[in-house]
């Protein structure tokens, strides 16, 4: 027999990682000109940051345009199930603490095939860092409409217009009790960087949506927020402790409204401070709510706190139980006496 | 990576690629358009639009267009929103491209 090994193992790169030790060998497949490739470009130009070894970082998807993810990305990755990423991110984050678990998913997969997986992810707070990219659209499956589609959209399969009213994925995931909600552009690199160096700080569950364009299906859906000349009016840039102004110059304002939400106000009105640690979700919620009222789109992160994560009280009660019981078995459990019989059902013995 | 807008742009300025481009990193000089090396995603939008076959992938850029991408990247450098750019001097140096 050869003394060679069957498996070499490769050896590590000595110097840190750069954006280029994230890229796969695989051939990018998205349209030519989709915004997903902005997000990758920004996604491995800030994995290095993390300061972790490729190995022990994953990223799960779903199905749809964005779930091409993780081929592209030279970390371990799982293509999975549609809407599932976040169960299967869930089972390896609680069993898996010495990883960092990313989701990639899209309007679709993350809020209709997957909604109710999202919602108790979010609820949970497993650590993981889920990345929507919303492109208002089914893409992949060429141009339906989708849950974040406007009402009256007319697409392939509404051509008289949609009749859905659609989610708005910040209220919805501050309403199943997110601890961290922000969105971005897809875009602008700076923004959605800082916007993934705080989500990857979080400990928890956090929730980034990425405006994302779809340019073949619904090509242009967040350029006013992009156009160097309309965004300065239509976006709201949130920073903790800032008061809120937009508006050319920060010349405009959002105040509180007399009926519990927010507005825009006068130039010359007091701006609401952004707060994005308070424990009530309320402001954020109110925020999230902002352009229904007539004012810009915010982006950055809308709240940021932090509350105790599902695999830490995992980890927790298993240590506790341990120190109480000593280790337990399955084989004990499976040939244990704990045995019930099923009775036969009422008034049966009559037949 | 990066695509590279090469010679068959000189004295050409289509623009179209730079409508298309949609992380606004295609940046006009004098006499011709440049990419930034560093913004650029990869999306290839420009390259099918582009009237001149100026375009290409920096992994399929024929060789005697390779120094472009340095053009680019000192042309480019530290400019952003799709800024105007003044020529390098390599660029400069071209005889005029006949029309």
């Amino acid at each position: 027999m050869s003394d060679t090994p069957l498996l070499t193992i490769a050896e590590r790169p000595a110097s840190p990682p750069s954006a280029r030790d994230f890229r796969s060998d695989q051939e990018v497949r998205w349209c030519p000109g989709c915004g997903d490739y902005a997000i990758l470009a920004a996604v491995q130009g800030f994995l290095p940051e993390l300061g972790l070894r490729r190995e022990n970082i994953v990223f799960v998807s779903g199905i749809g345009c964005s779930s091409r993810f993780p081929y592209y990305l030279d970390t371990y990755g799982m293509h999975s199930i549609h809407g599932r990423a976040p169960a299967i991110a869930t089972g390896l984050a609680v069993s898996r603490p010495d990883l960092s678990v990313w989701v990639v998913t899209g309007d679709g997969d993350a809020l209709s095939i997957g909604g109710n997986h999202l919602i108790h992810a979010l609820r949970r707070n497993v650590n993981l860092k889920i990345l929507l990219f919303n492109n208002r659209i089914y893409g992949l499956t060429k141009g339906q409409y989708s849950p974040t589609s406007e009402t009256g959209k007319i697409t392939k399969s509404t051509p008289e217009g949609s009749l859905d009213h659609p989610f708005n994925p910040v209220s919805l995931a501050l309403g199943a009790e997110a601890g961290f909600v922000a969105r971005t552009l897809d875009s602008d690199r700076k923004h959605l960087t800082s916007v993934l160096r705080a989500a990857a700080a979080h400990e928890g569950t956090a929730l980034v949506e990425i405006y994302q364009n779809c340019n073949i299906f619904n090509d242009g859906a967040f350029e006013r927020l992009k156009a160097p000349g309309t965004r300065d009016e239509h976006v709201l840039r949130l920073e903790h402790g800032a008061p809120m102004r937009y508006g050319p110059a920060g010349v405009r304002t959002v105040v509180r409204d007399p009926g519990g939400g927010l507005r825009p106000g006068a130039a010359d009105d007091a701006a609401v401070v952004h707060d994005a640690h308070t424990s009530d979700p309320v402001p954020a919620f109110a925020l999230s709510r902002l352009p229904e009222a007539g004012g810009p789109t915010p982006i950055g992160v809308f709240r940021s706190v932090r509350r105790p994560t599902y695999d830490g009280a995992v980890a927790e009660q298993g240590r506790r139980v341990r120190a109480a019981r000593g280790p337990g078995s399955v084989a004990d459990l499976l040939g244990g006496g704990d045995t019930w019989t099923v009775p036969a059902p009422f008034g049966s013995e009559a037949r | 990576m990066t695509y590279v807008i090469g010679a068959n742009c000189v004295d050409v300025k289509d623009r179209t690629c730079v409508a298309e481009c949609p992380v606004a990193c295609i940046h006009e000089g004098d006499r011709m358009l440049y990419i930034h090396p560093e913004e650029c995603v990869d999306c290839g939008a420009c390259e099918p639009v582009c009237p001149v076959e100026a375009i290409y992938h920096v992994d399929d850029l024929p060789a005697d267009w390779l120094w472009h991408l340095d053009a680019a990247a000192e042309a480019t450098a530290g400019r952003a929103d799709a800024e105007p750019v003044s020529d390098p001097a390599t660029v400069t140096a071209l005889p005029p491209a006949i029309q």
